[in-house]
């Protein structure tokens, strides 16, 4: 018998029991980067009326709560702690959830292994040799191997979908706005959003629906998510208008397995289901990439070593000391993409680069828009392969890149999309995303429920669950 | 010839309560990091929120310069990285900033000039670094204050016209109450475009100063740059494209370190922050609740009051003052005497006691209620004056503090006329001589009755009483040397200082009222060509004192020399006599009699104000020209008549100074102020050496409607007006001939115009001499006397 979340900080005997649980399981994950929880008085009083009350939930490193560690995976902010709470993390607070610890993951979010972090590299709890993915490997990794129910991510580019893919759990990047980005620690502001990785979609939707809404500190929130007001969700598979994005043979067989597996649920349940194809995906990537960049430079650029952050003990001026800072503090990856972003906003270049890829975005937008006006939701991959190896067994930094195609066209296009597990192949998790129109949130985790009751998702073998 | 094109930017500081985009206080001077955040810090993680307020005054600013608003503002990322700026990025904006395409009319020199605004945009200030020793120190409770930055077009051409935008840009500002204005504190700065090319080429190199901490270092900095590089362009070299810094210390300016410029600001819009609308409502609803502007403000107070120029600005000068007057006048005050005392002994009074007028005792109310008991006479003047200064010492109504100190007038004719009886009968030796037709007892018995009535009688209405009592109309003839008070001497030879007694001269002439009574005051004793500053004072002195007294008017009798200038001299400090002051003079000494009866005959007839009687006529006082004809024939005229209506030029308040005190005001001001005259091959180098002497202000003679060399050359006076503009001296410029000198003849005039001088319009050489020594004895502070010189016309934009 399973012993239920929400008892698991009641006393100082289960939070005993649950601290050493985590900890004899994240010793070979790597999951976490802080680990503290506390006795939750919420979780004492079981009579409280959130969903949420007393469940020990993790958030990713690059997500403030006051008085944890803030490091984003950055030697430069390793000793940073935040002063203040994201609004993300005060409504979970303020809705009874207890933050346990701070999750691992690629520096500043520029990854999709969670090995561009200079603090932890995370393991995939179904095959320790490969990845948990990225980048909020870290939380995805912890809910998979029932660590915590439920978990805060963020994704840029797919950062939430593809490492809860990986991880066989469930992974929503909320529509751009439902979810207000303060405390977020920006990489690209117009494609940042922080989404939400659980063990069931359930638990998904109590997590969402407490952390979504307006907020005056992020006047890019949008006000259609304010509490009440929950679009109606449709109540059966059969109404729905399904698209499916075209098989690309280029993607592991487990990938399109799982996409027919997926579209043979909705056939089964008399859904319309027509197959598309997405003539603009080939661009994503680049136009992703751009933008992502160019914005990364400007956001990136506050790390200095002046007012926060590990910084040189002696520079002889300002500038020297800026320049030590980085150049020590910062991972090759990060500085990557900071020069990216520089060279595509250049003078001169300007309109070449970003301009261009500003305009390929409109574009893209419009696409999805005119494609939701035909379907109800749309069925792609999430990633072209399952969970891969680490080190040099596994992608390249290029074919990385290349194959953030399926996530990164929800950022671009500010549209919600949700990471559901299918089931497993050759032991590792399978999955698909599916994407809806702008503030179809709640109709993505209806869509999500009925398709678990079809397709219920496993838990891996080495870390069974504990707790439900 | 150079033509010199300036462009501004300008940074003000908007007033809102807290920063522009988080909840810290946006306030100066604060302990170091105490007004902080993560927000305005640049912790990680947190976002921008912008403040509807500052929002609400760029848009109010931008209104106010005449710009267009824009519907859908946005905000974009200026990328550089710099200690002070916490996220090493700006807030700012770049393609559609907060308005566009406005201008501000300028008044320069009594001339508007059309500035052209290109844009407004929001943006958010940066912290403070300071150097200590070998340490770096910065405070972060500046960062993230809203900040307007308004960018003019290089519509500008001298640096005077760009300290003149920054007075009138502040005193919007202030008016509208979104910044204080201050530039030495930092609230308002401003960086500045120069590009200087030959007149009707293209725009030349731009360079660009910073570090214009004041108005003053605008002025110094831009005239330093124009020369700079107007150097640069007539030794046949090229300015180059650079930034440089103004160091105050040194008075000049420095190329910046390359490494501080050439940034790539690789703007691109803010994606914290989403499109502001300003739709249509909410610019109406702003500019339903925009307040009366300062330029607007003047223009309807000069129309509605009939006020002078000056006046009107000292009034506006600060929102508070003007509300301050209309309350006053609203009251039912006279606006001229509200404007007079608001601007003198009000504002004196609020300098003494450090008070701001709104926290000071003075209520518009116990202001007007003061003027109506000046008004009805139940004070007077010096009364007034004693009493205002009582409301700010004792905190109360001017009614009470005149009756509770006894300070009210007798003005109540039955009583006064019981006192002139009284003094008439203890009297009678002085009477007895009143009668004779001395007027001079007159002012022993005045004196008397005031000393009865322990000083409160109102003494018009007490010198009325005893001239009714005694039936005699006193009239003062003066005597200000000339060929009319002096003898010929037997080798033909004029001798000053022996004349005759008017009274005689005049005694014969029965059709004078036997009421008239005649005191002789000689002044002079000397010819006119020898007037000295002295002997100016003196007769301003003696003339003012015969208007306050009991006099009916004032004859003057002059020397024909410098008669142009005495008279000038009188109507400039007695815009407003009371009486008629007659000045007289006759070319020959034969002719005297004859004219002097006539002056009297004037004083007794012509309304209260200056005037010259000669031997063709009466003639104003001002402009006036002394030409000689023939070895015995000479004739004055008067110099563009016609221009002169059309032109304002208000007199000034002579105030109460003693004889002395004058004496050294007009040796100080004539010792400051040189007339010269233009001709072919005057040298620059003669106006600079009298400058090296002290002298400050010339009158200087152009030819024609002001035209004159202003070239390089040796015999160019270019060098002499960069001089004078370096060393604050000024230049009011008149001319030969009987011409209008307003410089809107293209070409030389408005590069006259444009090196600092000053037109004189219509004014003669003699008349706007007189007028400068006057206006500069008159006023406490000589760049006010300068500016009184200045008259309203319109410069017409290239
Ligand atoms: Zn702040």
């Amino acid at each position: 018998m399973q012993a239920d979340w929400n008892t698991v900080l009641a006393t100082a005997e289960t939070l005993k029991e649950y601290r050493a649980g985590v900890e004899a399981r994240d010793k070979d994950l790597g999951a976490f980067l802080h680990f503290s929880p506390s006795i939750s008085t919420e979780a004492e009083n079981p009579g409280s009326a959130s969903a949420i009350s007393g469940l020990p939930i993790a958030i990713k490193d690059n997500l403030a709560v006051t008085d944890f560690p803030l490091t984003c995976g950055s030697r430069l902010l390793e000793h940073f702690t935040s002063p203040y709470d994201a609004t993300a993390v005060e409504r979970l607070k303020a809705a009874g959830a207890s933050i346990v610890g701070k999750t691992a993951m690629d520096e500043f979010g520029m990854g999709s292994a969670t090995d561009t972090s200079a603090l932890s590299e995370t393991k995939n709890p179904w095959d320790p040799n490969r990845t948990a993915g990225g980048s909020s490997g870290g939380s995805a990794a912890a809910v998979a191997a029932g660590m915590v129910p439920a978990a805060l991510g963020s994704d840029t580019g797919g950062s939430v979908r593809q490492p809860a893919s990986f991880c066989g759990v469930y992974g929503l990047k909320p529509t751009y706005g439902a979810v207000s980005r303060f405390g977020l620690v920006a990489y690209a502001s117009s494609l940042d959003t922080v989404g939400v990785i659980a063990d069931t979609p359930d638990r998904l939707e109590a997590v969402f629906s407490v952390i979504a809404g307006e907020d005056a500190k992020d006047q890019t929130s949008i006000a259609a998510f304010s509490p009440g007001k929950p679009p109606v969700a449709p109540s059966d598979l059969s109404s729905l208008r399904v698209g499916i994005l075209q098989a690309d043979e280029s993607d592991e067989p487990g990938v399109r397995e799982a996409m027919t597996c997926v579209e043979d649920v909705f056939r089964t349940a008399g859904t319309e289901v027509e197959t598309v194809t997405l003539p603009f995906l080939e661009y994503a990537s680049a136009v992703y990439y751009t933008i992502a960049t160019a914005e990364a430079g400007a956001n990136l650029a506050r790390f200095d070593g002046i007012r926060y952050g590990e910084r040189p003990l002696y520079a002889e001026n300002p500038d020297e000391l800026v320049r030590l800072s980085r150049s020590t503090g910062l991972g090759d990856e990060v500085k990557l993409r900071i020069l990216l972003g520089t060279y595509v906003l250049r003078s001169g270049f300007h309109d070449q680069y970003y301009g261009r890829a500003q305009r390929l975005r409109a574009r893209i937008i419009q696409d999805m828009q005119d494609l939701f006006s035909r379907f109800d939701l749309l069925v792609s991959p999430v990633f072209p392969t399952l969970a891969f190896k680490l080190g040099r067994d596994g992608l390249t930094p290029y074919q990385r890149k290349q194959a953030d195609r399926y996530t990164t066209v929800a950022n671009l296009a500010g549209i919600p999309a949700l990471a559901i597990p299918t089931g497993v192949h050759d032991g590792l998790p399978a999955g698909v995303q599916i994407t809806g129109p702008a503030g179809g949130d709640y109709a993505l985790i209806a869509a999500a429920k009925a398709l678990h009751q079809a397709l219920p998702p496993a838990a891996p073998a080495t870390y069974p669950r504990i707790w439900s | 010839m150079y033509a010199s094109k300036i462009g501004l930017e300008i940074h003000i500081q908007l007033l809102t309560n807290s920063k522009i985009f988080c909840g810290c206080r946006a306030a100066f001077g604060d302990e170091p990091n105490t007004n902080v955040c993560p927000v305005c810090m640049g912790y990680p993680g947190v976002m921008p929120a912008l403040n509807g307020e500052a929002m609400r005054m760029a848009y109010q600013v931008a209104l106010a310069l005449n710009c267009t608003p824009t519907e859908h503002t946005q905000f974009a990322r200026k990328n550089y990285f710099y200690p002070d700026l916490p996220k090493n990025y700006q807030i700012s904006q770049f393609g559609a900033p907060i308005g566009t395409d406005g201008y501000l009319d300028i008044e320069f020199h009594g001339k508007t000039r059309r500035v052209r605004i290109s844009e407004c945009h929001l943006e958010e200030d940066a912290g403070k670094m300071v150097h200590a020793g070998d340490m770096s120190l910065l405070d972060y409770n500046r960062a993230g204050t809203p900040l307007l930055e308004i960018v003019t077009e290089p519509d500008l051409e001298i640096a005077e016209e760009a300290e003149v935008l920054l007075t009138q840009l502040r005193r919007m500002v202030r008016y509208l109450a979104v910044c204080d204005g201050n530039m030495e504190e930092g609230s308002m700065r401003c960086d500045a475009n120069v590009s200087v090319a030959p007149e009707g080429a293209p725009l030349g190199n731009k360079v660009e100063i910073k570090n214009l901490n004041s108005s003053r270092f605008v002025r110094k900095a831009l005239a330093y740059e124009i020369d700079r590089q107007t150097d640069i362009l007539e030794r046949g070299g090229t300015v180059s494209v650079e930034t440089r810094l103004w160091n105050e210390n040194r008075d000049q300016s420095e190329p910046m370190r390359t490494k501080e410029l050439a940034h790539d600001y690789r703007y691109f819009p803010e994606p914290d922050l989403p499109i502001v609308e300003a739709d249509a409502s909410f610019i109406a609803k702003l500019s339903d609740a925009q307040v009366e502007l300062p330029q607007a403000r003047m223009q309807r107070l000069k129309q509605v009051h009939g006020l002078g120029d000056r006046v009107v600005e000292l009034l506006c000068d600060e929102k508070e003052t003007a509300d301050f007057f209309e309350a006053v006048v609203a009251e039912g005050a006279d606006a001229g005497a509200v404007a007079s005392w608001l601007t003198s002994d009000v504002r004196k009074l609020l300098n003494r006691f450090e008070v701001s007028l709104a926290a000071s005792p003075l209520s518009p109310r116990r202001l007007a209620e003061l003027l109506g008991l000046l008004q009805s006479g139940r004070i007077h003047g010096k009364i007034a004056k004693q009493t205002l200064e009582a409301v700010f010492t004792l905190d109360d109504d001017p009614e009470r503090i005149i009756t509770e100190k006894g300070w009210e007038q007798i003005v109540d004719p039955k009583a006064l006329a019981e006192l002139a009886v009284a003094v008439i009968a203890d009297n009678p030796e002085a009477v007895a001589a009143v009668r004779a037709g001395n007027a001079k007892p007159l002012g022993f018995l005045v004196g008397e009755a005031m000393k009865r009535s322990a000083g409160r009688a109102e003494p018009r209405a007490l010198q009325q009483a005893l001239k009714d009592a005694l039936s005699v109309e006193p009239l003062y003839v003066l005597d200000f040397g000339g060929a009319i008070g002096g003898e010929r001497r037997p080798d033909g030879m004029v001798q000053p200082g022996t004349r005759k007694e008017v009274k005689e001269l005049l005694a014969a002439d029965p059709d004078l009222p036997d009421s008239i009574r005649f005191d002789e005051i000689t002044l002079g004793g000397f010819l006119s060509e020898e007037i000295s500053p002295r002997d100016w004072a003196q007769l301003v002195s003696a003339v003012r004192y015969r208007i306050e007294d009991s006099s009916s008017g004032v004859v003057i009798s002059h020397g024909t020399d410098t008669l142009a200038y005495t008279a000038a001299l009188l109507s400039w400090v007695f815009p407003d006599p009371q009486v008629p002051v007659v000045l007289t003079a006759a070319v020959t000494p034969e002719k005297a009699p004859e004219l002097m009866r006539d002056a009297v005959r004037a004083a007794l007839q012509l309304p209260p104000a200056v005037h010259v009687v000669l031997e063709d006529g009466t003639y104003p006082a001002v402009n006036l020209r002394f030409e000689r004809v023939e070895a015995d024939a000479a004739r004055f005229r008067t110099w563009n008549a016609t221009g002169l209506e059309s032109e304002q030029w208000p007199g000034f308040a002579l105030g109460d100074a003693s004889a002395d005190a004058l004496t050294a005001r007009f040796e100080t001001a004539m010792r400051q102020v040189h007339i010269a005259r233009i001709y072919p091959g005057m040298r620059s180098e003669s106006l600079v050496r009298l400058m090296d002497a002290g002298y400050r202000a010339f009158i200087l003679e152009l030819y024609d409607t002001g035209t004159a060399n202003l070239g390089h050359s040796p015999f160019g006076l270019r060098a002499a007006f960069e001089e004078a503009r370096r060393r604050g001296v000024r230049i009011f410029c008149t001319s030969q001939q009987e011409g209008v000198v307003d410089f809107q003849s293209y070409v030389t005039g408005h590069a006259l115009w444009r090196e600092g001088a000053v037109p004189m319009g219509s004014l003669t050489t003699e008349t706007a001499y007189a007028r400068l020594v006057a206006a500069m004895v008159c006023m406490e502070d000589d760049d006010e006397a300068f500016a009184s010189m200045e008259h309203r016309g319109s410069m017409k934009n290239e």
